[in-house]
C-alpha cells in the first residue's frame, strides 16, 4: 500500500474513533448553546405564549443590555470580584507554598488539610461561611463580642458585603494556585538557589531573582483559570447575599439566574449569558494565545 | 368431624346459595347499566400537578379511597413551587391537555383567570347532578376565593390552602416588665420594637429577605400600592408619596431587627422568634403560630398571636391561598371535578384537621367547627378565628392582595426588593432609590413585553 493510502486510512480510522466522542460533545456542549443563542434572539417569557418562536427583532435583547444598569453593575461587580479574588488566591497561594514546600512528613500532611476547601462541594463551603458571617451564630462575632468589638454583618453591609464573597472564595480557591505553585516549585533544580547562596545573595534576592521566575508562568496560567473560575461564584452569592444588600453584591451570573427564575426573562437572560459566555471565550482564548507563545519563546 | 378440605369444590353450600339469591334479587332490582354508573369514571387515569406541599402529602394517603370509590386512577405530579409554576405556565398557556386538574397558583391566579385558560367550575358546583348540596361552595372563605374570580364573579379554582399575615409577639413577659401593650397601630409598633430592642438580649422585631413578600401591607398601611389598580391597570407605583412612606417606616422598623436581618431565610426568622431572641414576627401564620404549637419553641408561655397592626389609611394584612382548578382543555373534565369534590370535601377536609393538624384549610364550617377550635386554641387564644378574620377580609370593600395576583409581579418585587435594601443601608435615600425603581420596574415590564 501507499504511503498516501497509509495516510488516508489512518485519517479514516480517527474520524471513526473521535465520531462517537464528538457526537456526545456536540450533544452535551455545542447544542445547549446553539440553544441558548437562538433563545437570546428571542423575547422569550415562560408567561407569553409564542414568544419563544418569535424572531421579530432578533438583536432587541442585545440592545437593550446597554442601557441596562443592572447588567452593567453586575459587570462591574464582576470585575471587582474576580481582580481581588484572583489577585488574593494567586498570592495568598503562592506564600502558602513557598511556605510548605519543605520535605517533611508534617508539612506533607498540612499540605492535604489545605487542600480541603478545593474539594469540598461548593454549597457546603457556602454554609460553612454562612454560619461563620451569621451574627447570632457567628464564632467571629462572638469572638468580637468578647473583646468589646462591636462587629457589622459582613454579608448584610454595603462596606463588607463584597469583600464578604472575596474572602470565602480565596478560602475556597487559594488551595488550587497552592499546589500549582507547589508543583512548580518543586522542578527547581536547587543547584540556582545553592549558587545564588555562595554569591552572597539573601533570601529574598533569591526569591526574586531565581524563584520567581521559574514560577511567574504557573501564576500567570494559574490566574487565569481562576479567572475564568472566578464567574461562577454563583453558590456564595446565592446563599450569602442574594446579591445584596441592594445589587453590591449582584455579579452576571446570578443576574442572569434572576431574570431567568424568578421573573421569567428566558430570552432577556439568554442574552445576558451569551455575553458572559463570549467574555470569558475571550479570556481562555487569551489563556492559549498565551500559552502558545510561551511554547514558542522556549 | 369432616375437613373443609376435604369437601367436594363443587358442593352447593346453604351460605352458597343465599349469596346467588342475594345477588339474583340485586340483579333484578338494579338493571346493569345503573349499576355501572355508581362508578361512571371508572378505567379514567387523571393526571395532575402542583407543586409540593404538605396538604398533597397527606391527600396522597386518602387518594387509594378515592380511587376505590371512583374505579379512577390519581397520577398526581408535584414538583418544585418554582417548577410547577414553570411547567403549568406552558402548558395552559399552550392550550394543552396534559393535566385533568392542577394547583391555581396564587401568584398566577389572574393571569389564568382572565386569559381563560381554566375551565368555569360553577358549570360543575352549580349542577345537582354534578355535585351535591352538601358540597356548599359558599362554604369556602370568600377572602380566600377572591383570585379564583373573574370580573363576571364565575368560578375557576377552589382553594385548598390559606395564608394570613398574623403578628407573633414572644416576649410578653418583657413588654409587660416595661409597660408595653400589644401594638395595634404602626405607631405603636415603632414604638414597642425599638424599646424592646435590646432589652435582655432580646431584637425589637425580625424579618427575612424576601422584603418584596413583607413589605407591601406597610406600603398599603400608608395608603400606597405596589401597582396604580391592578389587577387592571399595572403601571408601578413604586415612587407614589405614601409608598415611599411605607419603605421608610419599614426600614427604620428594621433598625430595631437582629444584625444581618437583611439575609436572613425565613427559617431563620422563626428559629429567632421561637427562642425568644426575637420579639415580634409578622408573617404568614403557618410560621408564626409555632411559636405556640411547635415543641421547638422556648417562649409557649411568654407568647401571643394577634392581628398585624393597622396602619394610618389601611389596615390590610396579606393573606393569600392555594387553589384547585381545571384546564380549560382538560381531557376528562367531569371526572377531575369528581376528584376536585372529593379532596375540598368538608370529609376530608376535616380528617386533614383531626388527623393531621393541618389548620390551614378554607371551609369555613370546619375552622369554626368545635374539634377545630379545640385543636386550635392555645392559651386562650383561638388561632382559627384570627385566621379566618384575616383570610376573609381582601373579599370585604378592595381586593387589597390584588397585586400579589398578577403575572408581572415577580419582576416589579425583584425591583423593589433592591431598592428597599439600597434604602435599608443606606445607600440612597428613600425617595431617589423609589424614583429610580419606578423607571427600572418600568423599563423591565416594557422588555417582558408587557403594554402599560
Amino acid at each position: 500500500m501507499s504511503q498516501g493510502g497509509i495516510d488516508g486510512e489512518r485519517r479514516r480510522f480517527i474520524a471513526f474513533a473521535l465520531t462517537p466522542s464528538l457526537i456526545v460533545l456536540f450533544a452535551v456542549a455545542v447544542l445547549p448553546a446553539i440553544y441558548l443563542v437562538v433563545t437570546s434572539l428571542t423575547p422569550f417569557q415562560l408567561t407569553t405564549p409564542g414568544s419563544a418562536t418569535d424572531f421579530s427583532a432578533p438583536l432587541r435583547n442585545y440592545g437593550l443590555l446597554p442601557g441596562d444598569p443592572r447588567f452593567v453593575n453586575s459587570l462591574l461587580v464582576q470585575a471587582k470580584l474576580s481582580f481581588w479574588g484572583v489577585l488574593f488566591q494567586v498570592l495568598l497561594g503562592m506564600l502558602l507554598a513557598l511556605l510548605l514546600n519543605v520535605q517533611s512528613r508534617f508539612v506533607e500532611f498540612a499540605r492535604t488539610f489545605f487542600l480541603i476547601p478545593m474539594v469540598l462541594p461548593p454549597i457546603v463551603v457556602a454554609v460553612i461561611w454562612k454560619l461563620i458571617y451569621t451574627p447570632d451564630i457567628s464564632p467571629l462575632n462572638y469572638s468580637a463580642q468578647l473583646l468589646n468589638f462591636t462587629m457589622p454583618a459582613l454579608t448584610s453591609s454595603v462596606d463588607f458585603a463584597l469583600t464578604a464573597i472575596i474572602i470565602a472564595d480565596t478560602w475556597e480557591w487559594l488551595p488550587f494556585t497552592f499546589l500549582m505553585v507547589l508543583a512548580a516549585l518543586q522542578t527547581i533544580p536547587e543547584e540556582y538557589s545553592e549558587a545564588a547562596l555562595v554569591d552572597g545573595a539573601n533570601k529574598l534576592q533569591i526569591f526574586w531573582y531565581v524563584t520567581l521566575p521559574f514560577i511567574t508562568p504557573i501564576l500567570v496560567i494559574s490566574g487565569m483559570f481562576r479567572l475564568i473560575d472566578s464567574v461562577k461564584a454563583f453558590p456564595l452569592i446565592f446563599l450569602l447575599t442574594g446579591g445584596g444588600p441592594g445589587t453590591v453584591t449582584e455579579v452576571t451570573n446570578y443576574y442572569a439566574y434572576l431574570l431567568a427564575f424568578d421573573t421569567n426573562e428566558i430570552g432577556y437572560s439568554s442574552a445576558v449569558t451569551v455575553v458572559m459566555l463570549l467574555l470569558v471565550a475571550g479570556v481562555s482564548l487569551g489563556l492559549v494565545w498565551m500559552g502558545r507563545r510561551r511554547e514558542a519563546m522556549a | 368431624m369432616k375437613n373443609q378440605a376435604d369437601q367436594p369444590a363443587r358442593a352447593i353450600t346453604r351460605r352458597k346459595l343465599l349469596k346467588a339469591s342475594a345477588a339474583g334479587a340485586a340483579l333484578a332490582a338494579f338493571p346493569a347499566p345503573l349499576i355501572a354508573q355508581t362508578k361512571p369514571f371508572a378505567g379514567v387515569t387523571l393526571h395532575g400537578a402542583s407543586f409540593q406541599h404538605r396538604f398533597f402529602t397527606l391527600l396522597q394517603k386518602y387518594i387509594p379511597e378515592f380511587e376505590e370509590r371512583s374505579g379512577m386512577k390519581v397520577d398526581l405530579q408535584l414538583s418544585a413551587f418554582p417548577v410547577y409554576n414553570q411547567q403549568a405556565n406552558l402548558e395552559l398557556s399552550s392550550g394543552g391537555s396534559a393535566y385533568d386538574f392542577v394547583n391555581v397558583t396564587f401568584i398566577l391566579a389572574a393571569r389564568w383567570v382572565a386569559a381563560g385558560l381554566l375551565a368555569n367550575l360553577d358549570e360543575f358546583a352549580s349542577d345537582p347532578n354534578l355535585t351535591a348540596a352538601e358540597w356548599n361552595p359558599k362554604d369556602f372563605v370568600e377572602g380566600a376565593q377572591v383570585p379564583y374570580r373573574d370580573a363576571k364573579g364565575g368560578t375557576y379554582g377552589y382553594s385548598w390552602e390559606g395564608g394570613a399575615m398574623v403578628m407573633g409577639l414572644s416576649r410578653m413577659d418583657l413588654m409587660e416588665k416595661k409597660g408595653l401593650k400589644i401594638p395595634k397601630t404602626f405607631a405603636e409598633l415603632q414604638q414597642v420594637c425599638a424599646e424592646i430592642n435590646g432589652s435582655d438580649g432580646v431584637n425589637g422585631i425580625v424579618s427575612f429577605q424576601l422584603h418584596h413578600w413583607n413589605l407591601p401591607p406597610y406600603v398599603q398601611g400608608f395608603g400606597g400600592n405596589i401597582f396604580k389598580n391592578p389587577p387592571g391597570d399595572i403601571m408601578p407605583a413604586l415612587n407614589r408619596p405614601e409608598t415611599i412612606q411605607g419603605i421608610e417606616y419599614y426600614a427604620n422598623l428594621l433598625k430595631s431587627a437582629p444584625k444581618g436581618v437583611l439575609t436572613y431565610t425565613e427559617d431563620q426568622a422563626r428559629q429567632s422568634l421561637l427562642t425568644g431572641r426575637s420579639n415580634i414576627f409578622i408573617h404568614s401564620s403557618a410560621w408564626v403560630t409555632p411559636i405556640l404549637l411547635s415543641d421547638e419553641s422556648k417562649v409557649k408561655d411568654t407568647s401571643r398571636v394577634v392581628r398585624m397592626p393597622a396602619g394610618p389609611v389601611h389596615d390590610y394584612p396579606a393573606s393569600n391561598s392555594q387553589g384547585l382548578g381545571i384546564p380549560k382543555n382538560a381531557k376528562n373534565k367531569k371526572a377531575a371535578w369528581e376528584f376536585i369534590k372529593w379532596a375540598l370535601s368538608p370529609d376530608i377536609s376535616m380528617r386533614l384537621v383531626k388527623e393531621h393538624g393541618h389548620s390551614s384549610v378554607c371551609r369555613r364550617s370546619i375552622i369554626t367547627s368545635d374539634v377545630y377550635r379545640k385543636l386550635n386554641t392555645v392559651n386562650g387564644q383561638d388561632l382559627g378565628a384570627l385566621y379566618l378574620e384575616v383570610l376573609e377580609l381582601p373579599a370585604r370593600g378592595e381586593n387589597y392582595m390584588a397585586y400579589r395576583t398578577v403575572k408581572e409581579f415577580p419582576i416589579v418585587g425583584d425591583v423593589l426588593n433592591k431598592a428597599f435594601e439600597q434604602v435599608a443601608t443606606g445607600q440612597l435615600p428613600a425617595k431617589d432609590a423609589m424614583n429610580a425603581a419606578q423607571d427600572q420596574a418600568i423599563a423591565a415590564l416594557r422588555r417582558a413585553g408587557t403594554q402599560l
